[in-house]
């Protein structure tokens, strides 16, 4: 299947920067082996699913500011009920978890669609309505889950497969057929343009449903990784808050234009390696995170500034 | 007659303006049917509901005999209904191939069908990189490869270069002799008599004439665009003007797309009028000489000055005022009435404090009596007729105060007590030395309020006429590329 | 009578609301019908009014600044900083960064065309990034605001009427009166509910945006001051759990997120009707998820309520 050039080079162009960086990290740390490799990716697992599941969204036209607490939702209940349990058990939770987030993405299509209220503003209030569901479920840290389960996803030892595997997987098993079938197809339609999409066939609501139940299924899949890695619930709001902030960051710097219809979902994996390796690297070197923030705050705006102005001038 | 689609009855109207009233419309097996009509006469309205873009009012529609409804133009197209609108349904940031999975269209049958129009393109190709002359033939072999029996090409020879219009018109040729029938809109009456066997004429929202194109001829088709009896008024409303100094001239305005060499003069004191047919870059124009667009190339004499405009305010300063065609685009729905007219004021950085309320109000009061704009100025525009909306936005520059306004179309959809009231405003101006230069797609109002008129066509001022010596006839084959 | 209370429908709703709500915590808990506590709730108000006073001007344009509690604690540890230097020549600075960061806001989003929500959400980022490091490093000092501040953020004159309270009616009068009676207010409106026919009509769109921007920041910083008053001193967290309440009030109050529509005075209820909530949530031991989810449900079911009268029109 092929993508886009422009979708190409620019991934080339996060690839490149995320091999530099993690040569300088690599550079920076007297080791670098498996463990290292490992802690990288167990750091970006969580916030490159919610890139992922953000990204999607953005490109059907529209934007989840309540994916983090999603998360947190479902890593709370994961947590909650995986406490001192089997395997399977576990197993079972996290499914249901996710199924859940499905849920909950599609219930918020439903209402942008049925209320015609700005996408802004429904999930502003739902971050709101989800958070309060995840304190309600576990107020405060606590839970845990199945060891075993919990190395499943985070790699026993210093094996970094398992991690790699949870941040491809979800890309391989989820997003590459969705690309190629009708339903992704529409999603790119109607981010694209509303009105040919419905020319074209497309029924935009129920396109909308499914376009955010998919971004409610990589929330989950990110609550459940949460609980794998951390092995408790962290219902939290400023996590949530930042949380959401950085999958934007994410999906802005893996290419994804915020008027829809354009990116894939492999830039914003990516990217969210450049926004883990920005604030790491500069710890590395004594410099506070706070400067790190700046510097992560600051490229976001350069990227979208850029890419309006690259597309302006493609337009006329 | 066994009829491949009957049309019987159909209405639609947005709020108080008619866009059909009880139009009729068939088509035979076999046959090669024009649809045509002035701007506003219905005929995108009725090609909108019969694809299912929207709904019709009341009306019923037959294809073969049973009745249809369809809900959008992807299920015509799989009843054998496939348009080809003016605007290419194809996803911008898609490729052609994803295109065309959307649709489930063949894509053997789609490759058969480009090979048959001698098109070919990169399925991969994004579509927003693709251009329209491509992506309109693209369009049409996704209509053909879904079998249809009804081919509804809407406009589609307009942005064609001849060597590929040839082709189209080939390809209907074939589909006739297959059975099949193609509705064809076009506004180049000369290919009408050459390519269709029956023409429908639209005005006002119904059908007023239909007719065997061996029974007739162009004249017959004009004739009925504009009426049975071709209006001959000479209700002048407007007095002479007999100042010819140029207070605008256009020297060679290029804007990159439609427009390629446009030169004219306007004089002071003058009501100038463009005639044009839809899509020949008349927005554009109007945008450039508001300072909203850029010109390509070309310059812009005004009072013997030559200007630059980088932003509308530019023109403003200048003394010349715009009245947009889209009352959405001109006015703030859902502000005041008062609000909108005085919205201009507000351009200027030293009039962002303390609004003097009584002064205000005079200004308000006056502007809504002279215009005998007929509701509270406190309610909200968007509540307005149409009449009334076009009554402010003009409202708002004849308080600003200016030498030159722009107008286009400022008749449209507007009941005909207004229209009048336009009109005498318009007239009114012009004694009082200001100019105007009037986009109409209304004919007979050249006659009515102009002094001169220019004819806007492929890209040029094709034709230059005195008001008082042109009538309708002569300004619509004027319009068409066709010198009577 | 009648037709006056139907025209302003939408006000009469809220003040049916508020009126509920006031009500219900009365019942709940009956000391709160009294001077003293409703006091205490309208002096608590006075912060998230005057954040809703900056979150409206930005709202009616079409935009929404995200960076808002940032600007605010910024503001007030900057004065709590300065305030060795003198109080006039802290509230300077204070007044300075507003505008600064407003100017940012506003020519990246009105110049450049950066999306608002973008734009304030990483301006809100850099902000806890640049004021962590300035609290260790440029910004080192007491974080403990000046007397005189304290006593204007909390103090009581006559019960049930505050300090922050009169300041409170005296900006947020002059908010609702540029929004109203001034060109300002004009264009403001005008930009949000339609920038093609302003910019037709000769308005430079991107001035205004960032006038908004800017009127926005200092609004903020005014917020600011006064809860770091409140509290006594200045954390970086301090108006973080304003920032969604701030948009919640003006949402609340009728003002659309497209722009166009809406006025300070629905946020002026929006805000009260929050307070009021607060107070009631509070007594009812509530927890935090309870809080979250009223918050939440209370957002969504007007925003709804709004959308649906406004299609019908």
């Amino acid at each position: 299947m092929r993508i886009s050039i422009r979708e190409q080079m620019w991934n080339i162009a996060i690839l490149g920067l995320v091999v530099v960086l993690t040569f300088w990290r690599g550079n920076q740390l007297p080791i670098f082996g498996s463990y290292e490799i490992k802690t990288i990716l167990l750091g970006i697992v969580p916030i490159a699913l919610l890139a992922m599941g953000q990204s999607l969204i953005i490109i059907g036209g529209g934007i989840n500011l309540a994916i983090g607490a999603e998360a947190i939702l479902i890593n709370c209940i994961t947590a909650k009920y995986s406490e001192g349990t089997s395997f399977i058990t576990s197993l079972k939770w996290a499914i249901i978890g996710i199924l859940i987030a499905a849920l909950i993405g599609a219930t918020t299509g439903w209402i942008i669609s049925k209320s015609g209220i700005a996408d802004i503003v429904v999930t502003l209030a739902t971050s709101f309505v989800l958070i309060g569901l995840a304190l309600f479920v576990q107020p405060g840290p606590g839970g845990g889950v199945n060891i075993d389960f919990a190395q499943t996803f985070s790699g026993k030892g210093d094996s970094f497969i398992a991690p790699l595997l949870v941040l491809f997987l979800p890309i391989l098993l989820i997003w590459l057929p969705l690309q190629r079938s009708r339903i992704g197809i529409s999603f790119y339609a109607i981010g694209s343009s509303k009105d040919a999409a419905f020319l074209s066939g497309v029924n935009v609501s129920r396109t909308r449903i499914l376009l955010y139940a998919f971004g409610g299924i990589f929330a989950g899949l990110c609550g459940v990784a949460l609980t794998a890695i951390t092995q408790a619930a962290s219902p939290f709001a400023v996590i949530s808050n930042t949380a959401t902030l950085n999958s934007v960051a994410a999906a802005v710097l893996g290419g994804v234009s915020l008027a829809g219809g354009v990116g894939g979902l492999f830039g914003p994996a990516l990217a969210s390696l450049v926004l883990y390796y920005i604030p790491t690297i500069m710890l590395g070197y004594g410099i506070d995170p706070a400067y790190s923030q700046i510097i992560q705050g600051a490229l976001t705006v350069l990227v979208v500034l850029i890419g309006g102005l690259l597309r302006a001038r493609n337009k006329r | 007659m066994n009829y491949l689609l009957e049309i019987r009855e159909l209405a639609k109207s947005y709020g108080s303006v008619i866009a059909l009233r009880n139009a009729n419309f068939s088509v035979l097996p076999g046959e090669i049917h024009a649809l045509m009509g002035a701007n506003g006469a219905g005929k995108s309205t009725l090609v909108k509901i019969l694809t299912g873009v929207i709904e019709g009012d009341t009306g019923e529609i037959t294809v073969n005999g049973a009745e249809v409804r369809f809900s959008s133009p992807d299920n015509a197209r799989k009843n054998g209904v496939a348009p080809v609108f003016q605007d290419p349904a194809l996803i911008p940031d898609l490729s052609v191939r994803r295109n065309l999975n959307l649709t489930n269209t063949d894509l053997k049958k789609f490759e058969q069908n480009l090979e048959r129009l001698g098109i070919k393109v990169n399925l991969e190709e994004l579509v927003s990189r693709i251009e329209l002359p491509i992506l309109r033939m693209i369009d049409l072999a996704r209509a053909l490869a879904h079998d249809p029996q009804l081919l509804i090409l809407d406009e589609i020879t307009a942005a064609l270069p001849a060597n590929l219009a040839e082709v189209v018109i080939r390809v209907m040729n074939e589909e006739k002799s297959r059975g099949n029938s193609v509705i064809f809109i076009s506004h180049r009456l000369s290919e009408i008599g050459e390519i269709c066997d029956r023409v429908t004429v639209l005005r006002d929202g119904i059908d007023v004439d239909v007719f065997k194109t061996t029974d007739g001829d162009e004249d017959r088709i004009v004739s009925a665009m504009l009426g049975s009896k071709i209006t001959k008024s000479k209700s002048h409303v407007k007095s002479g003007s007999n100042n010819v100094r140029p207070i605008l001239q256009a020297i060679s305005i290029n804007d990159g797309q439609k427009l390629r060499d446009i030169s004219f003069s306007l004089n002071k004191g003058e009501v100038l009028g463009v005639v044009a047919l839809e899509g020949q870059g008349q927005d554009s124009l109007f945008e450039i000489l508001a300072g909203e667009r850029k010109a390509l190339s070309g310059e812009i004499l005004f009072n013997n000055d030559q200007v630059k405009f980088s932003h509308p305010n530019d023109a403003i300063k200048r003394g010349i005022s715009y009245v947009p065609g889209d009352r959405k685009t001109a006015l703030l729905p859902q502000r005041s009435i008062r609000e909108n007219l005085a919205l201009t004021k507000f351009r200027q950085l030293r009039s962002w404090n303390w609004i003097n309320q009584k002064v205000e109000d005079e200004m308000v009061d006056n502007a809504v009596t002279k215009l005998e704009i007929d509701t509270r100025a406190s309610s909200q525009v968007k509540r307005l007729s149409g009449g009334n909306q076009q009554k402010v936005t003009i409202g708002r520059w004849i308080t600003t105060g200016f030498e030159l306004l722009l107008c286009f179309d400022p008749t449209r959809g507007i009941d005909v007590g207004t229209k009048n009231q336009i009109y005498q405003l318009l007239s009114s101006l012009s004694s009082q030395g200001k100019s105007v230069l009037l986009f109409t797609s209304e004919l007979r109002e050249i006659e009515l309020v102009c002094d001169r008129a220019i004819v806007l066509y492929d890209g040029k001022i094709f034709g230059e006429f005195d008001a008082a010596k042109c009538d309708e006839e002569l300004l619509l084959n004027a319009a068409h590329g066709r010198t009577s | 009578m009648k037709s006056l209370l139907f025209k302003n429908r939408s006000m009469v709703a809220l003040w049916l609301i508020l009126a509920i709500t006031f009500v219900i915590t009365g019942i709940v808990d009956s000391y709160f019908f009294s001077i003293p506590s409703i006091g205490i709730t309208l002096q608590l108000a006075a912060p998230l009014g005057l954040l809703a006073a900056a979150q409206t001007i930005v709202m009616l344009t079409g935009g929404i600044d995200l960076s808002l509690a940032m600007i605010a604690t910024g503001a007030a540890y900057i004065v709590s900083v300065k305030s060795n230097e003198g109080l006039s020549t802290a509230l300077l600075y204070a007044l300075l960064f507003c505008i600064v960061i407003g100017a940012v806001n506003g020519i990246a989003i009105g110049l450049f065309g950066v999306n608002p929500l973008i734009m304030t959400l990483s301006m809100g980022a850099i902000l806890i990034g640049v004021f962590t490091v300035g609290v260790s490093t440029f910004l080192r000092g007491s974080s403990r605001m000046p007397d005189i501040l304290v006593t204007l953020s909390s103090g009581l004159i006559i019960d049930p009427i505050t300090w922050p309270l009169v300041i409170w009616i005296i900006v947020g009068g002059l908010v609702h009166l540029s929004l109203t009676r001034t060109g300002f207010g004009r264009v403001i409106y005008s930009i949000g509910d339609n920038a093609k026919a302003a910019r037709l009509a000769g308005i430079k769109v991107w001035h205004v945006q960032v006038a908004a921007y800017i009127s926005c920041a200092i609004l903020g910083g005014f917020a600011g001051i006064m809860l770091g008053g409140q509290s006594g001193a200045v954390a970086i967290s301090l108006a973080n759990s304003y920032l969604l309440p701030s948009v919640a009030a003006v949402v609340i109050g009728g003002t659309s997120i497209m722009g166009g529509m809406g006025s300070y005075s629905g946020s002026v209820m929006g805000a009260l009707i929050l307070s009021v909530l607060s107070y009631l949530l509070a007594t009812l031991n509530s927890s935090e998820a309870f809080k979250q989810l009223v918050y939440g449900g209370i957002v969504l079911a007007l925003a709804w309520v709004y959308s649906s009268i406004s299609e019908r029109k």
